[in-house]
């Protein structure tokens, strides 16, 4: 009887294997013209003005252009032209005027005009859109009063389409990085009449029309995306025909596809398994442009006390943090990442236990039996716990002060960080939407709905304000420092603990795949040797 | 007449699953295959009400079926309030967004309206056929997002419970009828092993052994056949040990029978003895396990579909609730509890049916 179980399981298994041709992919595509990515999860959705999350930026980004698009091989990812060709602005960097590029069709043979940039930030604004990112052009004349409904007639907004080949916009605000900010996909434009013959199914394939060097060609829910070469595209071709993501959301099961040859491209590896994976030729690191913290209630005992949390800073040595996630993160000491502009290595506490000391003392809580209970807080997650545990260790190794340290779940932790009472020491995280330092110092304005540590600096306020209208270089550079001085070591309101890196692994068969500070994944690079 | 009927009816089913299972097995998909699927569906809905209708069980079944909408009520109204009640919102995020656009929002999905009205507008849709539409998967329709995933998960679970009772029943009546040998032995060691080690290991150690060691199976993904193997079987693992230890059990009780003894003395084969009369008398407590087995598989799934990348819906039932997706998360609790309702109803009623003794009123 056995040995008929065992004869039928090895049937079982040949008559499968026989079943399994090893050159077509899901959607019958051909691995020889393929590259497979790991996208981790459904994209919950490819309309570009509500899509809020990475795995849907990774595809509409793949399939539709902005006016302006990175330069990767620039440190400082400068924008350079997509579908506009140029753009002018006044000195004020207020008024801004962009030529489109012209004989660009869209997908479905349209020709691309400047009416569909108009149309699409219309939708984007509109309140009945609900889109998240409305707020990124929160900065032209109007547009908030139109998405909060005081204004009805978004002719009053600041945007303009002079004839078809013109966008001209009008900002109530200096904005010398405006250009940067129609990079991003909820910027994109739009063909509204495709939206209004299908609604909320107009992203289904066959549907949606974009105008990127890949198209949707098809799109099995919650298991495979396809995307096509698109031959039409005005820029440089993609040099492979199909890309297909994958969504496997555990990363050890993603790597074993990986090892298996099923994927040739993941992000996100498992942080446990880092220290093994890194010795691949397959592993790809780079740090980008993402920084952890920990930000301090300011408002709340001990933390209300300048010397108290100059102590705390000085206290905690990142380079020990770094060694223990040990997967190429960097120990951070200016609040603006490496590879930014407004960077500057000498900028913040540095880590010394003995001025640490000296900062306790002359503090209100010199005597440390007097310090209040401090706890750190952070949401689950294994690293997060790992930094909580060597930070804990550091402050009572070095300042001799007991804290506890406590996790929440993601939601809960961020209904509570909202609220007035808050945490003493929270963590938080926060990645570039553009790569332009105000992205990073705008957070801890007095007026950031994102700045949850009570610090409220009026002079702060004004160089953050004065940053956005300067277009020198090396001036933006010398208020930015000067900004991070007064918040890093006159205030020590926050702690940037180090600026993260992200892991890829990329199967040798894949060509042309270079990570950038954004860690955008840029398809129509990759070639299959 | 009435037997030839049964007997006809029978057959039909037995081929229409057949020719159902074998061409999902071999991969193919479309229209037809679900089409087959359906139809046997049908045939067995028929088959049971028929069977209920003669043995007089309508009246109770009714009853259940009351009963069965009451429990989905209270499933529900638990659900909505208690999803309501947790701490964060569905559109709470790392970038703080500004007031004006969380109103936006709040007023698309219908969030700034009183809780009763919430909760009345969606009964309504809910009696509509209308599970509302996600707050995360922009646009897309719940019962869309449960179409799409459902026949994944139903399928991995349906190939799951088919390997348990094969494996599960078999190694059972072998370990009583080999009662304190090696065969029972090794048997009740794989039993205690399939119940002991988690799934998760189960999937780990399979991955490791098929996948890398010696090669011939993919460790993720769902694509075919050859896919379906390691999931199906680290799914299907503990519940086989279960029902093997269930099976021997009720087969030792059985086999010291009268009836059983008298079977032998009238010189009938042990096979014949094992499977026609002591497996028929021991099933009892093997189907009275099928509802929670039921469920057991379905909440088991989840774990095997996030392991091996499976398209079901598992991973929606985890993250809808992380990311307060209030209405996947009513859809999927009610897909479930709907069909652990039944699973149930139906196990009750088979008790009748196949026992004669007992009454259900």
């Amino acid at each position: 009887m056995s040995r008929s179980i065992i004869l039928a399981f090895a049937a079982i298994i040949s008559f499968a294997a026989c079943t399994k041709t090893d050159q077509t992919l899901k959607f019958g595509v051909k691995k020889s013209e393929t590259v497979v990515v790991n996208l981790q999860t459904e994209p919950p959705s490819l309309d570009w003005h509500k899509a809020v999350d990475t795995t849907s930026h990774e595809v509409t980004m793949n399939i539709m252009d902005g006016l302006a698009e990175f330069d990767y091989s620039d440190p400082n990812l400068k924008a350079i032209p997509a579908l506009a060709t140029k753009w002018e602005s006044d000195k004020a960097a207020k008024k801004w005027t962009f030529e489109l590029r012209q004989g660009v069709k869209w997908s479905d043979g349209v020709e691309f005009e400047a009416q569909h940039v108009v149309d699409a930030w219309e939708r984007l604004l509109n309140p009945k859109t609900a889109a998240e990112y409305a707020y990124f052009l929160f900065g032209i004349k109007n547009a908030q009063a139109y998405n909060e409904g005081k204004i009805k007639n978004f002719a009053e907004v600041g945007i303009k389409a002079d004839g078809k080949n013109k966008v001209v916009v009008d900002l109530h605000t200096p904005m010398s990085f405006f250009p940067s900010l129609l990079v991003h996909h909820s910027t994109h434009p739009m063909r509204i009449d495709v939206v209004a013959k299908h609604g909320d199914a107009w992203t289904k394939p066959g549907n949606l029309v974009s105008l990127g060097a890949y198209k949707l060609k098809d799109w099995a829910h919650d298991e495979a995306i396809l995307l096509e070469r698109n031959d039409d595209y005005y820029g440089e071709k993609a040099k492979v025909k199909f890309v297909l993501g994958r969504m496997i959301t555990e990363q050890s099961s993603a790597v074993n596809a990986f090892d298996a040859r099923e994927i040739d491209l993941i992000p996100e590896l498992p942080s446990n398994d880092i220290a093994v994976l890194k010795n691949r030729d397959e592993y790809l690191s780079k740090p980008n442009l993402a920084l952890f913290y920990y930000g301090f209630n300011t408002k709340q005992a001990p933390f209300d006390d300048v010397n108290f949390r100059k102590a705390v800073v000085q206290a905690v040595d990142k380079t020990e943090i770094v060694k223990i996630l040990n997967k190429g993160d960097i120990a951070a000491s200016s609040w603006i990442p490496e590879g930014m502009l407004g960077h500057d290595g000498n900028v913040g506490l540095k880590f010394d236990a003995t001025a640490a000391k000296a900062s306790l003392a002359k503090s209100k809580y010199a005597d440390i039996t007097k310090v209040p209970r401090i706890t750190i807080t952070y949401n689950t997650n294994e690293n997060h716990k790992k930094v909580a545990e060597n930070v804990q260790a550091q402050l009572k190794k070095n300042l001799g002060i007991n804290i506890e340290i406590l996790n929440e779940e993601w939601k809960v932790y961020l209904a509570k960080l909202k609220t007035k009472q808050g945490y003493s020491i929270f963590r938080m995280g926060w990645v570039a939407d553009y790569p332009d330092p105000d992205n990073f110092l705008n957070l801890l304005t007095s007026y950031s709905a994102n700045n949850h540590t009570n610090w409220k600096n009026t002079e702060f306020d004004k160089l953050i304000a004065q940053g956005v209208g300067e277009f020198d270089v090396q001036k933006r550079q010398e208020i930015y420092v000067k900004a991070q001085k007064l918040l890093l070591e006159e205030e020590a309101a926050v702690l940037p603990v180090y600026y993260q890196s992200r892991q890829n692994l990329v199967n040798p068969r894949v060509k042309g795949f270079a990570m950038n500070v954004l860690d955008h994944k840029v398809y129509r690079k990759m070639s299959i040797e | 007449m009435k037997d030839k009927i049964l007997t006809g009816y029978k057959i039909v089913l037995g081929v229409m699953m057949l020719v159902s299972l074998v061409v999902s097995v071999i991969g193919v998909r479309g229209p037809l295959v679900s089409a087959l699927w359906m139809a046997d569906g049908l045939l067995i809905l028929a088959g049971f009400i028929a069977l209920v209708m003669s043995k007089s069980l309508l009246p109770y079944l009714i009853k259940r079926l009351g009963e069965s909408v009451v429990t989905l009520l209270l499933i529900v109204t638990m659900v909505f309030v208690l999803l309501r009640m947790m701490p964060g919102g569905p559109f709470d995020s790392e970038r703080a967004l500004p007031p004006e656009v969380m109103a936006n929002l709040a007023a698309k999905y219908k969030l700034d309206a009183p809780m009763h009205e919430q909760y009345f507008s969606y009964l309504k849709g809910v009696l509509q056929g209308d599970l509302g539409a996600s707050f995360k998967y922009v646009g897309r329709p719940v019962t869309e997002i449960i179409g799409d995933t459902f026949p994944a998960s139903l399928q991995l679970g349906v190939y799951a419970l088919i390997l348990s009772y094969l494996i599960g029943i078999p190694l059972g009546v072998m370990a009583a009828s080999r009662h304190n040998t090696w065969w029972d032995s090794g048997a009740m060691l794989f039993a205690m092993s399939g119940v002991a080690l988690p799934s998760f290991l189960v999937a780990a150690l399979l991955i490791l052994i098929f996948s890398f060691q010696m090669g011939v199976l993919p460790p993720a993904l769902w694509e075919g056949p050859i896919y379906y193997i390691l999931p199906v079987i680290t799914l299907g693992v503990r519940p086989a040990a279960i029902i093997a230890r269930l099976t021997r059990s009720s087969v030792l009780d059985v086999i010291r029978s009268d009836f059983v003894r008298t079977a032998y003395a009238k010189g009938l084969a042990q096979r014949v003895v094992l499977f026609k009369h002591v497996l028929r008398n021991s099933l009892i407590p093997v189907l009275t396990y099928s509802g929670p087995l039921i469920a057991d598989i379905i909440s088991g799934a989840f774990i095997i579909e996030v392991i091996f990348a499976v398209p079901g819906m598992g991973r929606h039932l985890i993250m809808s609730v992380t990311n307060r997706d209030y209405p996947l998360v009513l859809g999927v609790a009610l897909l479930f509890s709907v069909l652990l309702v039944i699973s149930n109803l139906v196990v009750d009623l088979l008790y009748a049916i196949i026992d004669p003794r007992i009454k259900l009123a």
